[in-house]
């Protein structure tokens, strides 16, 4: 047993009370903001003598100094005298712990006098209840980081049934940009998942949007490590590798050939797959893309009359000139004309009770949805999606929309998560639990501001994605500013270095001044903890992540820049087939348009065909090559008969 | 030593239960404050002494005073008394005294609780037992008579010529408070002789060092007192004692109380007394005798000097005090 550090005291002006004590240390003791101890109650009570553990959050030191002016006067006002002085005054450390646990639980009363000890690792995983899933049986414990304190190491577990769900449910991370400790942090603790969430829970992966910057787009690649970072893998039994399974997509950018993503360098293209949807995939979800003035009940049933009665189907009216089947927005484009020109024939005000001006205003707004999300949605049609159905275990899908315009992250969000909802809605998506990671929620679900689609989706999410096994792990700068529903059903939140402004508002009223204070000193891979199980935030640091940090991989493979049609395609073919080479890319695509380039590429990427050259060849219409003309022999007028007298 | 004073205690209570068990009648005195005191014995006094250092004695500055020398202190000495009267047996006074001493230990320029002679703390029942009823029952025989917790101490006993006391409750309130005081110096001179023994270092003791003869021998106990009820001067040499300036002390001399031990003395200013009552700063310094008395009263005094920071506020004796006697009383305070 380990020396006590402490005494606890208590007076009439500051009592103990049954969640706050005070104890004092010796100036040297290795007792700080967020240290756990142990205090060892001196009267058992039904023979058991009671064990309070607690967590320092405040701390006080001062000297038996009654004015600092007694100070001047002792050093003749000279502060550099006071080194000079024979004795240093007697001073006091005095710290406030919070209850974490008391021990036996019942009857809960104020804490006794008694010694204080720092608290062990055992004494840490029964002051945090980490015990009673960390047992025989259990064992749903998920390695977050490591508690540190005057020698003790004690790794805090997150209870998964908590943080995947069923009981609880969701995370969020907060704190300031730039120091690389959001995204770090859900990398690391996505790698902690992986490894050990239990396997007779069931299969997990994780859908993450990187809506800004290249740091999510090398996960697959390793990344530096220092001796430290592999003491705490190996402390936290997780192999410090990058993660062995993970599938990117993007789409096209608005040229449509090149993928519009950080990670979008030859050398990495093998798991980047293009993100591309016609108008079907678009439709359903056009009223992310529509405003609030251009969606009022008659845009709303002209749109559901499109879904029902046109798209995918032999559409036919008297009012039209032909039968349309509308599969693109060409398609869909040359139907609405063939309508309003219809009507002008017409000259009537309405069709199908649909009047004349909300059919403009819909072709005007539709047809406008592949020029603004132009990259991801393609007029033909061709559709390039996320496995629905085929999710794989501890895999981890990348959607890159960093550098897409708003309305088009919208859409790639809304429909991402509601596909993703409907099949686990089925259980058919191919996983068990999907943990979905979206940053900035400052601007994607903010407290104020108009009700978006996508906050809608993300409120729904927080309140009923548990039941599903959909979890949201989201991130933001300023806590404050997140819809409350959305944070207050994060079951565990997560704390790196705080902006003070934002650590001043009401929220953070519950943490201590020296808490707070610590928080905004944080260094990087440092975090403070709230879970459930725990009563108090816990401080704990966690491993750098074992892969390519953001500024590094686009250092080491540079964004590809603008490239000609037949680079674009080389590009795209030959992680398919290496045996691909420019001059064949060049004479297979000569004679065609940009367009039925890009819709041969599309088809083959998709396809993903065994015989990719074949297979591209085959996209294109057939084009018999013009031949040099050649003189035809003169056939004879009349043939001499056999038997020609005259003849030789 | 410190007079302390401070509401009803634990202890008072316990006692006042006892005595009111084993000597029916008596009554509890409550909101009882410490006593000192009312009167002491010899008045204000002015006596002379023998000159050690040259013929008269003058005022010497310090030599070598700056504001960076370094004391040779390795320790401070002090005690403290309370002394409470807790009830009354028909007019007779029943007196608890506590009584503590300490040695404080100066460690990288901090004080801690001397290891090897742990603090003293005593608490003691003071009882004229002549004018009490029999009390033998309960104290059982032999020297060490206790009541319940507490040992007792007669203090009824006669004196040299074989008289008692008179029952009058002032003297025999006076003879229980001149008990415990005497119960304190027993303790500080039971902590200066082990000090002593071990020869550590240099001691800074609160008070005079003559009562012990073993004290009063070693060149490791330095007293120094900082009440002036006996001025070692007269005439010419009370005014350069008064007019001794800060940093100054006056010419060694010797002092030889009755029934002590002789010990070298001085007086030294430890504070600027401009605008202040004449004995403001000042003390008196004791050592051993020695051979060198000049060189040893000016290394001492740079010492008590360089004790005089930091402050001993905010105890009112700040000007005479220094701070490790400050936090020996502060220390006892807290444990007794």
């Amino acid at each position: 047993m380990t020396e006590a550090l402490g005494r606890i005291v208590a007076t009439e002006r500051k009592p103990n009370t049954p969640h706050e004590f005070h104890f004092w240390t010796a100036i040297d003791s290795p007792v700080g903001i967020g240290t756990i101890v142990r205090v060892d109650g001196a009267n058992p009570m039904d023979g058991q003598i009671p064990h309070i553990y607690g967590i320092v959050v405040e701390g006080f030191s001062y000297t038996d100094l009654q004015s600092p002016m007694h100070d001047v006067l002792g050093h003749d006002g000279l502060p550099t005298m006071a080194g000079y002085a024979a004795t240093e005054r007697a001073e006091i450390r005095l710290y406030t712990a919070a209850v974490l646990r008391q021990i036996p639980e019942e009857p809960l009363q104020p804490v006794p006098m008694g010694q204080v000890f720092l608290a062990e690792e055992a004494d840490v995983q029964v002051a945090l209840r980490m015990d009673s899933y960390l047992r025989e049986g259990a064992n749903t414990g998920i390695p977050i980081g490591v508690y540190r304190a005057g020698g003790t190491e004690a790794v805090i577990y997150l209870d998964a049934d908590f943080l995947l769900g069923p009981e609880a449910a969701h995370l969020n991370i907060t704190g300031v940009s730039g120091l690389a400790t959001k995204t770090s942090a859900v990398e690391w603790l996505l790698a902690s998942m992986f490894r050990h969430f239990p396997e007779d829970k069931g299969s997990i992966a994780a859908v993450c949007f990187n809506v800004k910057g290249p740091d999510l787009c090398y996960l697959d690649q390793p990344g530096k490590l220092e001796k430290s970072d592999e003491a705490l893998y190996e402390k936290l039994d997780v192999e410090p590798k990058p993660f062995q399974k993970v599938e990117y997509f993007a789409p096209y950018n608005a040229k449509g050939l090149a993928l519009n993503t950080f990670r979008n360098n030859e050398a990495l293209l093998d798991n980047v797959t293009p993100l591309t949807w016609g108008l079907r995939e678009v439709l359903q979800f056009a009223e992310v893309l529509l405003n609030r003035d251009d969606i009022d009940a008659k845009a709303d049933a002209l749109i559901d009359f499109i879904v029902q009665n046109v798209v995918d189907k032999e559409f036919s009216d008297p009012l039209l000139s032909k039968k349309h089947t509308v599969q693109s927005f060409a398609d869909l484009d040359a139907w609405f004309r063939d309508v309003l020109r219809g009507m002008e024939q017409k000259d009537g005000e309405s069709w199908r009770t649909h009047h004349v001006a909300t059919i403009r205003k819909m072709r005007n707004r539709l047809s406008n949805i592949s020029t603004r999300c132009a990259g991801l949605v393609t007029d033909s049609g061709a559709v390039s999606d996320l496995p629905f159905g085929s999710f794989e275990d501890r895999t981890v899908y990348v959607v890159d929309v960093a550098n897409l315009e708003e309305d088009a992250q919208d859409l790639i969000f809304a429909r991402i998560v509601s596909k993703l909802r409907e099949h686990l809605e089925r259980r058919d998506l191919g996983v068990k639990h999907l943990v979905v990671f979206v940053d900035e929620l400052n601007k994607y679900a903010p407290g104020d501001g108009p009700d978006t689609y996508v906050r809608k989706m993300l409120l729904d999410i927080a309140e009923r994605g548990r039941y599903l096994g959909l979890v949201l792990f989201s991130a933001q700068q300023f806590r404050s500013q997140v819809h409350r529903r959305v944070v207050g059903n994060s079951g565990t939140s997560l704390f790196g270095r705080m902006d003070p402004d934002e650590l001043s508002t009401p929220g953070y009223a519950v943490l201590s001044p020296a808490t707070r204070t610590k928080l905004a000193t944080l260094e990087k891979g440092q975090l403070m903890i709230r879970h459930p199980h725990f009563t108090q935030p816990i401080f704990v640091r966690f491993p750098r992540p074992a892969v390519m940090q953001g500024r590094e991989g686009s250092e080491r493979y540079p964004q590809a820049g603008d490239v000609s049609l037949d680079a674009a395609i080389l590009r795209a073919l030959r992680p398919l087939d290496p045996a691909i080479t420019l001059p064949w890319v060049q004479e297979i695509t000569a004679l065609f348009t940009q367009e039925e380039v890009i819709r041969a590429r599309n088809a083959t990427l998709l396809a993903r065909p065994e015989n990719v050259k074949a297979y591209f060849s085959a996209q294109f219409r057939k084009i018999i090559p013009a031949q040099p003309a050649t003189r035809p022999m003169a056939a004879s007028i009349k043939s001499a008969p056999e038997n020609d007298p005259y003849g030789f | 030593m410190l007079v302390s004073s401070s509401s009803p205690d634990s202890a008072s209570r316990a006692a006042i239960r006892l005595l009111k068990e084993w000597l029916p009648g008596a009554s509890a005195v409550e909101g009882s404050g410490d006593l000192e005191l009312s009167s002491r014995a010899d008045q204000p006094q002015l006596i002379s002494a023998e000159i050690v250092e040259g013929k008269t004695l003058r005022a010497v500055r310090v030599p070598d005073v700056t504001r960076t020398m370094i004391s040779g202190f390795g320790a401070f000495l002090d005690g403290t008394q309370k002394v409470r009267l807790i009830g009354r047996h028909f007019g007779v006074p029943i007196v608890l005294g506590t009584t503590s001493a300490a040695v404080r230990v100066r460690v990288n320029r901090r004080l801690v609780t001397w290891g090897h002679k742990p603090p003293r703390l005593d608490q003691k029942l003071y009882l004229p037992l002549k004018y009490l009823p029999p009390l033998t029952e309960a104290l059982g025989a032999g020297s060490q008579r206790k009541y319940g917790q507490f040992q007792v101490v007669d203090t009824s006993i006669p004196d040299a010529s074989g008289a008692y006391p008179s029952e009058h409750p002032t003297v025999l309130l006076e003879r229980a408070i001149r008990a415990v005081d005497r119960q304190r110096d027993a303790l500080e001179d039971e902590l200066a002789e082990a000090w002593c023994a071990r020869g550590e270092a240099p001691l800074f003791i609160d008070g005079s060092i003559t009562r012990s003869p073993h004290a009063a021998a070693s060149a490791n106990a330095i007293g120094v007192i900082k009440s002036h009820f006996t001025l070692y001067v007269e005439g010419e040499a009370l005014r350069t004692v008064v007019g001794l300036a800060k940093g100054e002390r006056s010419s060694v001399f010797q002092v030889t109380p009755k029934s002590r031990s002789a010990v070298m003395s001085w007086y030294l200013r430890q504070r600027d007394p401009e605008g202040h009552d004449v004995l403001w700063g000042l003390v008196r310094v004791e050592i051993s005798r020695c051979d060198n008395p000049t060189e040893r009263a000016d290394e001492i005094s740079r010492w008590v000097l360089a004790e005089t920071s930091p402050l001993a506020l905010p105890d009112g004796r700040w000007d005479k005090m220094s701070y490790g006697i400050r936090d020996a009383e502060e220390f006892l305070r807290a444990i007794s």
